[in-house]
C-alpha cells in the first residue's frame, strides 16, 4: 500500500486513539475528564494530520495534478482519494468531534461505560471519514457500515431508557436495510462493469448506463438516502437523534447525514448518473425535505425531535442548492449547498449542545420546561438563541448568509423551476420561524410567571461552557465575515461537475 | 469638512450607540442607574454626527465608506449618506433621543434596565444602519436588526399576557414582507452580480415580466412595515402591547423606513415607464388604507389602538402622494414621514401621561381631565389639531403637498375622496381629546403627577409640531434635494 501518506494519517490517528482510550478505561482509569481530554487529544491530532491533506488537494487542484491517493499502485486499486468535498466534511467532522468530547467531560459525568463511549465516538468518525475518502464501492460499504454501527450503539447509549432502546433498533433496523440495499446496487453496478471503482468524476463514465447500473443506482439512492434522511425515508432521524446523548445528537444531525449524503452524491455521479438526472432528483426531494421537516416541527413537543425535524429541513435547504448546481451547471450554487452545511453543523451542534446543558442540570426533555430557563442558564439562554435564531435565518448569523448565497446562486439560470423553488424556499423559511421563536421566547419568560421554577443561578461547568462559546463565536463570525469559508468551498462545485 | 472628518462623522452615527450597548451589557444590573443617560448621550452624539454631515451634502458630495466584506462574491461594508437618507436618518435618530428621553420617566427601573436601554439603541441602530447602508446584505441586515430588537422588547417587555404570541406575529408577519424585500434583492443582484445600490442606480436590465414582479414584491414587502390595509394586521396589536417607548419608536419611526425602501428601490432603481404601471394600484391602495384606518379608529375604544389605527390611516396618506408619482406627491410624502413622526410620537406621548397618571386607557373609563392636566391636554389637544391636518401645524404642509399631487394627476377623483377622507381624521382626533379631558370625570378617577422627563419631550413635540409647520422651508429644501434621485430624475 502506497501513496500519500496524509490521507490515512487522519484515519489512523483516530483508530489507533480508539483502541488506545479503551485499554486505558479499562486498565487504567475511568475518570471522565482524563478520558475526553484524551479523546480531545486524538480529534486535535487528526485536525493536525488533516492539515497536510489540505495542503496537498490544494496543490494538485490548482496545478492539475493528481489527487492524493492511498491504495496498492501495482494492482491498481485506490482505496481512499482525497477530493474537495471529502476534506471540508473530514475538517468539519473532526472540529465537531473536537467539541464534542470537550463538552463530554461534563456531560457524561453521570453515565456508566465510559470505556465504550469515548473509543465509539472515535470510530463513528473514522468510519465517517472512510466513508467519505472511499475510493471504490467496497471500501464505501465497510466504512459506512462502521461508522453506522457505532452510531447505533451510541444512540442507545443510555440503554436505562427504553425510549433510547427503541430509538437504536429503529435506526439498527432502518439503517441496514439501507446499506443491505446499497451493498445490492453495488451487486449490479459489478454484473454490469466488472468494476467497484469509484472513478474521478471527470473520468466517470460517459456511456449511457444500461439496464443493471439503473437498477443499481435506484438502489444506491435508496440505500444511502435512509442514511442521508431523504424524505420519505427518514423516519429514523427523530427518533435517532431526539434519543441519542446531546453530544450524540450534534454529531449525528450535524455532520454524520450530510457525510452520508456527500456519499451518495459520490457514488451516483461515479457510476454513470448524469449531474442533471441527479440534480433533477436532489431538487424534487429537497421540497419533499424542507416541507415535511418544517410543518412536522412546527407540532412538536420534544425539544430535541424538533431539532431532528429541523435536520430534515435544513438538509433540504442544502440539497436545494446542490440540487440546481448539478441539474443547470452552476458549481457556485453547490459551493453554496456546502456553505450551509459547514455553517449546518455549527449551528446545529451549538443547539444540541445547548439542550443537554439544560437537560443535565434541569432535566428538561419538552419546550414546555424550557420556560423562564433563562434566568437560570443565562450563558446557554444566550447560545441556545445564537443557534436557533441562525437557523431560522436571521441576519447577521450564519444561516442568514447561507440561504443569501444558496438564493442568489439558484436564481442564475433563470429556469421557471429555480423560480418555483424558490417561493417553496421562502415559505418554508417563514414556517421555520413558527416553532424556532417560540422556543426562544420560552427561554426568556420571566420566571415568576413560572411555577415551580426558581430564579437561582447554576453555574455551568467549563467543560461546557467552551464548546458552547466556541461554538457561537463560530455561527457569528461566519455569518459576520463568510468571505474565507466561501473561498474555502471552492473547489467542490467543479469536482462534482467533473470539471 | 474634509473626507476624513466626513468619514469619521458617518461611521459615528452607528458606532457611538454600538458602544453603548456594548457598556450596557457589560454593566448589566451594576449600570441600571446610569444607563438611560448612557443610551440619551449615545443618541445624541449619533444625531450630531448625522447633522454635521449636511454642510457636504450642501456641496453637492456625498459622504460614503467601503470596507472590502466578501470580495468573492462582490459583497461590501459600504455605507453612504445621500439626500433620500438624510430625512429619514435625521428622524429615525430624533425619535430614538426623545423616545429614550421619554423612557426615563415612564419605565420603571429594575434589573433588566440596562438590556431594556440597550435593546431600544440597537432598534435606533438597525434602522440608522438601513437608512445608511449602500450594499443590499448590509441592508437586510440592519433591516432585520430592527424587527429582532423591536420583537424581543415587546416580548419581554410587553403590557400584558398575550404578548408572546403577538411578539411572535409581529415577527412572522413582518418577516414575510421582508422576504419579499429579499426576493427582490438577490433577483437584482442576480442580475447584475453587484450589490451596491450606487451600482444599481446605472440601470438595470431585466426581463419586462420579471421587472413587475420586482417592482410588485418590492412594494407589497414594503407595504407591510409600513403597514397599509390589508397588510397592516400586524400594527395594532404591536402598538398596543409594546411598552410606550417601543411604540412610539415603531409608530414614528420604524413604520417610514418602508417608505424609504419604497423610494430606495423601486422608484429609485427602475425608470419611471417601468414604474407606472404600479401608480393607480399604490394610489388606491392609499385611499383604501387612509378611509379604513381612520373608520377602524373611529371604533375603537382602547387610547392606544385609536393612535395605532391612525397610522394606518396616516400611512395611507403616504402611499398615496408616493403612488401618485409626481414631484408633489412624492415632496409631500417624503414631509409626511418626518412630521407624521413627530406628531405620532406626540400624541402617542401624550397617552402615555394619561395612561402613566390615571392607570387607565380606555376613553369610556376617562373624561374631564382637562382641569387637572391643563399641560397634558393642550399638548395633546395640539397633538390631535396637527394629526387633523389644522394649520398652521406642521401635517397641513405635507398633506397639502400629497394632495396637490394627487391633483396634478388624471385620478381628480380619487384625489377627491382622498381629500375628503381627511374629515373622517377630524372626527376620530375630536373623539380622542373629548374623550379623555372633556365631558363628565367618571368614579374614582385619581391624577398622580407626572415625572419631569415625561412632560419635558411631549412639550418639545408640541413646539416643533407648531414652529415646523410655520417654518418648514428648510426641510422642504433638503426633501426637494432627493427628487432628482427618484425615478431616474425624469419630472
Amino acid at each position: 500500500m502506497t501513496g500519500n501518506v496524509w490521507v490515512i494519517v487522519p484515519m489512523l490517528c483516530l483508530g489507533m486513539g480508539a483502541f488506545a482510550i479503551y485499554l486505558v478505561a479499562r486498565l487504567v482509569t475511568k475518570e471522565n475528564g482524563l478520558l475526553a481530554s484524551l479523546t480531545t487529544g486524538v480529534f486535535v491530532a487528526a485536525l493536525v494530520a488533516w492539515v497536510p491533506l489540505v495542503t496537498a488537494t490544494r496543490q494538485a487542484l490548482a496545478t492539475g495534478g493528481p489527487l492524493p491517493i492511498w491504495g496498492d499502485k501495482a494492482s491498481g486499486s485506490v482505496a481512499l482519494r482525497s477530493d474537495p468535498g471529502a476534506l471540508v466534511i473530514v475538517g468539519v467532522a473532526l472540529a465537531l468531534g473536537a467539541l464534542t468530547s470537550i463538552y463530554s467531560g461534563r456531560y457524561l459525568a453521570r453515565d456508566r461505560r465510559k470505556e465504550l463511549y469515548y473509543p465509539l465516538l472515535l470510530l463513528m468518525v473514522t468510519g465517517l471519514c472512510g466513508t467519505v475518502l472511499a475510493a471504490d464501492l467496497f471500501n464505501l460499504y465497510l466504512f459506512i457500515e462502521l461508522m453506522s454501527i457505532a452510531a447505533y450503539v451510541l444512540v442507545a447509549f443510555r440503554r436505562h431508557s427504553r425510549r433510547a432502546i427503541e430509538a437504536g433498533f429503529k435506526y439498527l433496523v432502518m439503517g441496514s436495510v439501507g446499506t443491505i440495499l446499497f451493498l445490492a446496487g453495488v451487486a449490479l453496478i459489478y454484473r454490469e462493469r466488472g468494476t467497484i471503482a469509484l472513478p474521478l468524476l471527470s473520468l466517470a463514465p460517459a456511456n449511457a448506463p444500461g439496464i443493471w447500473t439503473r437498477a443499481g443506482l435506484a438502489f444506491f439512492l435508496v440505500g444511502l438516502g435512509v442514511k442521508g434522511a431523504l424524505v420519505p425515508l427518514h423516519t429514523w432521524l427523530p427518533d435517532a437523534h431526539g434519543r441519542a446523548p446531546s453530544s450524540i445528537s450534534a454529531l449525528l444531525s450535524g455532520i454524520i447525514i450530510q457525510s452520508a449524503f456527500y456519499a451518495l452524491l459520490k457514488v451516483c455521479l461515479g457510476t454513470g448518473m448524469s449531474a442533471r438526472a441527479l440534480g433533477g432528483v436532489l431538487i424534487a426531494v429537497s421540497m419533499a425535505n424542507m416541507t415535511l421537516g418544517n410543518a412536522v416541527a412546527l407540532v412538536q413537543s420534544d425539544t430535541k425531535r424538533l431539532l431532528g425535524y429541523s435536520t430534515v429541513a435544513q438538509t433540504g435547504y442544502m440539497m436545494f442548492g446542490i440540487g440546481i448546481g448539478l441539474h443547470y451547471g452552476i458549481p457556485e450554487a453547490i459551493q453554496a449547498g456546502f456553505f450551509l452545511l459547514v455553517a449546518h453543523a455549527a449551528m446545529k451542534a451549538l443547539a444540541f449542545l445547548s439542550k443537554g446543558v439544560h437537560r443535565f442540570y434541569l432535566n428538561t426533555s419538552t419546550l414546555e420546561e424550557l420556560r423562564g430557563t433563562a434566568s437560570q442558564l443565562p450563558l446557554v439562554a444566550v447560545t441556545f438563541t445564537v443557534a436557533l435564531g441562525g437557523l431560522a435565518g436571521v441576519p447577521p448569523l450564519a444561516g442568514f448568509i447561507s440561504k443569501w448565497f444558496i438564493l442568489g446562486r439558484v436564481l442564475q439560470p433563470g429556469e421557471p423551476l429555480a423560480y418555483v423553488g424558490l417561493a417553496v424556499f421562502l415559505l418554508n423559511t417563514l414556517l421555520s420561524l413558527g416553532y424556532y421563536l417560540p422556543v426562544v421566547a420560552r427561554l426568556f419568560v420571566a420566571p415568576d410567571a413560572v411555577p415551580g421554577r426558581t430564579t437561582g443561578r447554576i453555574g455551568v461547568s467549563a467543560w461546557m461552557a467552551v464548546p458552547l462559546v466556541a461554538a457561537a463565536a463560530l455561527v457569528i463570525a461566519i455569518g459576520l465575515y463568510p468571505g474565507p469559508w466561501w473561498t474555502w468551498l471552492e473547489g467542490i462545485g467543479p469536482y462534482l461537475l467533473g470539471r | 469638512m474634509s473626507m476624513n472628518a466626513q468619514t469619521a462623522a458617518l461611521l459615528t452615527i452607528l458606532v457611538a450607540p454600538l458602544t453603548a450597548v456594548v457598556v450596557l451589557f457589560l454593566l448589566r444590573e451594576r449600570g441600571t442607574r446610569v444607563a438611560g443617560w448612557i443610551a440619551g448621550a449615545s443618541v445624541a452624539i449619533s444625531l450630531t454626527a448625522a447633522l454635521t454631515i449636511v454642510p457636504a451634502l450642501y456641496r453637492g458630495q456625498a459622504p460614503a465608506v467601503t470596507f472590502p466584506w466578501i470580495p468573492d462574491a462582490g459583497i461590501e461594508f459600504s455605507l453612504h449618506v445621500d439626500w433620500l437618507t438624510l430625512p429619514f436618518l435625521v428622524t429615525e435618530a430624533a425619535v430614538t433621543l426623545v423616545a429614550i428621553a421619554y423612557s426615563w420617566g415612564y419605565h420603571h427601573t429594575d434589573e433588566r434596565t440596562s438590556v431594556f436601554y440597550a435593546l431600544l439603541l440597537l432598534f435606533g441602530l438597525g434602522m440608522s444602519g438601513t437608512t445608511l447602508a449602500d450594499d443590499m446584505v448590509l441592508f437586510y441586515v440592519f433591516w432585520e436588526l430592527m424587527l429582532v430588537a423591536s420583537s424581543v422588547l415587546i416580548l419581554m417587555w410587553g403590557e400584558g399576557e398575550r404578548r408572546g404570541p403577538i411578539a411572535l406575529k409581529y415577527f412572522i408577519f413582518t418577516h414575510l414582507g421582508s422576504l419579499m424585500v429579499l426576493v427582490g434583492l438577490i433577483v437584482l443582484y442576480g442580475a447584475t452580480g453587484t450589490d451596491t445600490f450606487s451600482a444599481l442606480r446605472a440601470g438595470v436590465t431585466l426581463d419586462p415580466g420579471l421587472t413587475r414582479t420586482v417592482i410588485g414584491l418590492f412594494l407589497v414587502g414594503f407595504s407591510v412595515k409600513m403597514a397599509v390595509f390589508p397588510v397592516h394586521l400586524w400594527l395594532p396589536d404591536a402598538h398596543t402591547v409594546a411598552p410606550m417607548p417601543v411604540t412610539i419608536m415603531l409608530a414614528a419611526a420604524m413604520l417610514s423606513m418602508g417608505t424609504y425602501g419604497i423610494l430606495r428601490f423601486p422608484l429609485s432603481i427602475f425608470p419611471r415607464a417601468q414604474v407606472a404601471p404600479f401608480a393607480l394600484p399604490m394610489m388606491i391602495g392609499g385611499v383604501l388604507s387612509e378611509v379604513y384606518g381612520a373608520l377602524m379608529a373611529l371604533a375603537e375604544r382602547d387610547i392606544k389602538r385609536i393612535i395605532a389605527y391612525s397610522s394606518v390611516s396616516q400611512m395611507g396618506y403616504i402611499l398615496f402622494g408616493l403612488g401618485t408619482l409626481t414631484a408633489d406627491g412624492i415632496t409631500g410624502a417624503t414631509l409626511h414621514v418626518v412630521y407624521h413622526a413627530i406628531v405620532k410620537a406626540l400624541l402617542f406621548m401624550g397617552a402615555g401621561w394619561v395612561l402613566k397618571s390615571t392607570g387607565r386607557r380606555y376613553i369610556n373609563e376617562l373624561g374631564g381631565l382637562a382641569k387637572q392636566m391643563p399641560l397634558a391636554a393642550i399638548c395633546t389637544g395640539l397633538g390631535a389639531l396637527a394629526i387633523a391636518g389644522m394649520p398652521p401645524f406642521c401635517i397641513f404642509d405635507s398633506e397639502w403637498m400629497i394632495f396637490s399631487g394627487g391633483f396634478h394627476t388624471a385620478h381628480i377623483g380619487l384625489s377627491v375622496v382622498t381629500l375628503l377622507g381627511s374629515l373622517l381624521t377630524v372626527v376620530y382626533a375630536a373623539q380622542l381629546i373629548m374623550g379623555i379631558f372633556f365631558g363628565s370625570q367618571p368614579e374614582g378617577l385619581t391624577v398622580k403627577k407626572p415625572h419631569w422627563a415625561i412632560v419635558a419631550p411631549t412639550a418639545l413635540l408640541t413646539a416643533l409640531a407648531f414652529i415646523e409647520g410655520v417654518f418648514p422651508a428648510m426641510l422642504f429644501d433638503w426633501v426637494a434635494h432627493e427628487l432628482p434621485l427618484i425615478l431616474g430624475g425624469q419630472w
